[in-house]
């Protein structure tokens, strides 16, 4: 998997693009991007949720899987080939489990208030939208704190420095010598 | 206090303005050539980094038409602010410490130097820049054309101003724009930052305990409200819809990472180490100042419902009416003086890059060298191509609404679609070509103009952008894998190893 991520990254472009292409050309039902409010002009409504996921929302679904798992994918393709250690890998696999089901919360969620009306609400919005809203903010910390807290162990190591420098000594040379 | 409301606003923008002028003097004392100019000689500290980033990040369009976008299409447009740690993380992992190495390692002051680096191409340097300039201008058009209508608002409200017209508001703010970026370049750009960053995180915070507390139930009544007119636009997809929302997920998640004005701002830190800090700051920054964007649209949307506000003329209008009408004149003074500040640390950061494709990358790709005196001649290119597009602006706002709109939205979208794949990238993956880059690039500049252009709309809230950014990231890579695999130059090769 180290040294073919860009065929994975490729592939997973290639089913977004024949998802969309599925999406564009499946029935369509009318106002599928929202409407005009009936009496305040100005605001768009949503109207008929559950209408509007009847063709596309499984769909919907695995195009929102596969963008998290490309968002996965380009942060390793960010780490060089040799520090894509097995512990890495699980814990970008583990920051892509928590973003799975921060989405599938959020779907199940929305599916679950269309089929009963009801809905709990948790630090000001309904749970689904909180799940969108809090849930896809802290989705993503995770990498952050990869980032930040192993960036000399996976973004720039010592020995990547040294090298950094070896390189940039020779340029520096080589400039002074023409 | 509220008798004087004008006034305390006016004042508080005023001070700032000042604030920018002498900024500007105090950084061209610090600016000796071309590398101080474009990316402040790469001598920056984390914080004022950090700052510059999410400042720039976050336009006018955040403070004025975000919470518009809210107002009207509800919790659709939150998918272009969650997605924010997404976004910072996808640019640090693939943008922040290449970006950093080439430009040390190359001398690189721009972002098509940096493409120009490490594809060994001219072609690329040079479509990379005139996508830069096309996004420029329209980008540039809508900042000071924002700024100049939320000035005469301001402005009309007192007496001594009462009828000032656009036209002078124009000249007024951009002459403090100019003043600043000619004077100080990007050092002046990125202290002023700092400013109204911090502005920005003060009031961004103040504004949500506001909202907060506009009904007895708090932010819950709110959505409450909004939930019993229109369900769906409160719910996670909002009014626009799933695919709507995915898509600015898509576009605006992984395509901060393609934006020019905010990835050119990673070349400039002192240390390489300082990017740990640097991510963590800058979100927590955004965060806090799009808290902003979020908790005006939800409340104003709510308010407007329940019959507590009349229905708005324009959804631009829900940040000023809350400011207004909520809020006390104080906390407004600082709110509208961190709309300046959004609206100039982005219209900065556009100014910078677009008079550097201008100047130094355009004429490079062409002739193969720069031209002479590049200080000089970014001086009096920054001065043009500001005058430009506030003429732009204007003539768009007095003769055909739809040019700035058109190359506004253009910006973001083509950014995304035709720099990131390139840049985001191909600086992580040997194997990308020229003809991969190029492809990606057209293909994204087509599809961008030809949808925007023709009005082309596609079922489900499917966007433009949207269609763009997927086909050119399919088509880089795809193209690339297909074209003989390129040699590097020896540094490039070494560096890509690191």
């Amino acid at each position: 998997m180290r040294s073919k991520l860009i065929y994975i990254i490729f592939v997973v472009g290639v089913l977004m693009a024949a998802i969309l292409i599925t999406i564009i050309v499946a029935e369509n039902v009318p106002n599928s991007g929202g409407a005009a409010h009936p009496e305040i002009a100005g605001l768009q409504i949503g109207g008929d949720g559950a209408a509007r996921m009847e063709y596309i929302g499984t769909l919907g679904l695995a195009f929102h899987c596969l963008l998290l798992v490309q968002i996965i994918l380009l942060s390793l393709l960010g780490v060089s080939e040799r520090y894509r250690s097995n512990g890495l890998i699980a814990y970008m696999g583990g920051t892509l489990v928590f973003m799975l089901l921060v989405a599938w919360q959020m779907y199940s969620g929305h599916q679950q208030f269309l089929e009963t009306d009801e809905t709990g609400y948790f630090l000001g919005f309904p749970t689904a939208t909180a799940w969108a809203t809090y849930g896809t903010w802290i989705g993503a910390i995770p990498l952050i704190l990869i980032y930040s807290i192993g960036f000399r162990k996976y973004i720039y190591t010592p020995e990547d420095e040294k090298k950094y420098n070896e390189l940039l000594a020779e340029k520096t040379e080589l400039m002074e010598q023409q | 206090m509220d008798a004087f409301r004008q006034e305390i606003i006016v004042g508080a923008v005023a001070v700032y303005m000042v604030f920018c002028v002498l900024t500007g003097l105090w950084a061209m004392r610090r600016t000796h050539n071309t590398s101080d100019f474009f990316i402040a000689g790469r001598g920056l500290g984390p914080i004022v980094v950090a700052l510059a980033l999410f400042s720039s990040t976050l336009s006018g369009f955040g403070f004025v038409g975000g919470p518009g976008l809210v107002y009207s299409i509800g919790v659709s447009s939150f998918w272009m602010v969650v997605i924010s740690s997404t976004g910072y993380a996808i640019g640090f992992f693939l943008v922040a410490k290449r970006i950093r190495m080439i430009a040390e390692l190359r001398d690189c002051i721009s972002l098509p130097d940096i493409v120009a680096a490490r594809y060994g191409s001219q072609s690329v340097r040079f479509m990379i820049a005139v996508t830069i300039v096309l996004g420029v201008m329209g980008y540039l058009a809508t900042q000071i054309l924002a700024m100049a209508v939320v000035m005469q608002a301001i402005l009309s409200g007192t007496a001594t101003f009462a009828n000032i017209s656009l036209v002078t508001c124009v000249v007024i703010s951009s002459a403090v724009l100019i003043f600043y970026c000619v004077t100080g370049g990007i050092i002046a750009s990125v202290y002023t930052d700092v400013v109204q960053g911090a502005i920005m995180i003060v009031a961004g915070t103040l504004i949500l305990f506001t909202a907060v507390n506009v009904f007895d139930g708090g932010m819950q009544e709110a959505t409450s409200i909004i939930l019993a007119d229109d369900a769906e636009a409160v719910m996670p997809y909002g009014a626009a819809g799933m695919l709507a929302s995915l898509g600015w997920f898509f576009v605006f998640g992984l395509g901060l990472a393609g934006q020019p004005h905010l990835i050119t701002k990673m070349m400039m830190n002192k240390e390489m180490a300082d990017n740990r800090t640097i991510l963590p700051m800058s979100l927590f920054g955004y965060v806090m100042a799009a808290l902003l964007w979020i908790s005006i649209g939800i409340v104003m949307r709510a308010a407007v419902i329940d019959g507590v506000v009349p229905p708005l003329a324009l959804p631009d209008d829900a940040a000023s009416v809350f400011l207004s009408v909520f809020t006390n004149p104080l906390l407004a003074g600082v709110v509208f003086a961190g709309l300046f500040a959004a609206i100039m640390s982005t219209s900065d950061a556009f100014l910078n890059i677009g008079t550097a494709a201008i100047i130094h990358d355009i004429p490079k790709s062409i002739r193969g060298k720069s031209i002479n005196n590049e200080l000089f001649w970014a001086r009096v290119v920054t001065i043009i191509l500001a005058i430009v597009a506030a003429s732009f602006a204007l003539y768009s706002h007095y003769r055909d609404a739809t040019l700035v709109a058109i190359l506004g939205a253009f910006g973001w979208g083509t950014f995304a679609a035709g720099i990131f794949p390139v840049v985001a990238v191909g600086l992580n993956w040997k194997g990308a070509t020229v003809a991969g880059a190029v492809t990606a690039i057209s293909a994204a500049l087509l599809i961008n103009f030809v949808t925007q252009l023709a009005g082309v709309t596609f079922p489900y809230g499917v966007s433009g952008q949207l269609a763009a950014f997927v086909t050119s990231m399919v088509l880089f890579i795809g193209v690339s894998l297909v074209t003989k695999k390129p040699v590097l130059d020896s540094d490039i090769n070494r560096m890509m190893d690191i």
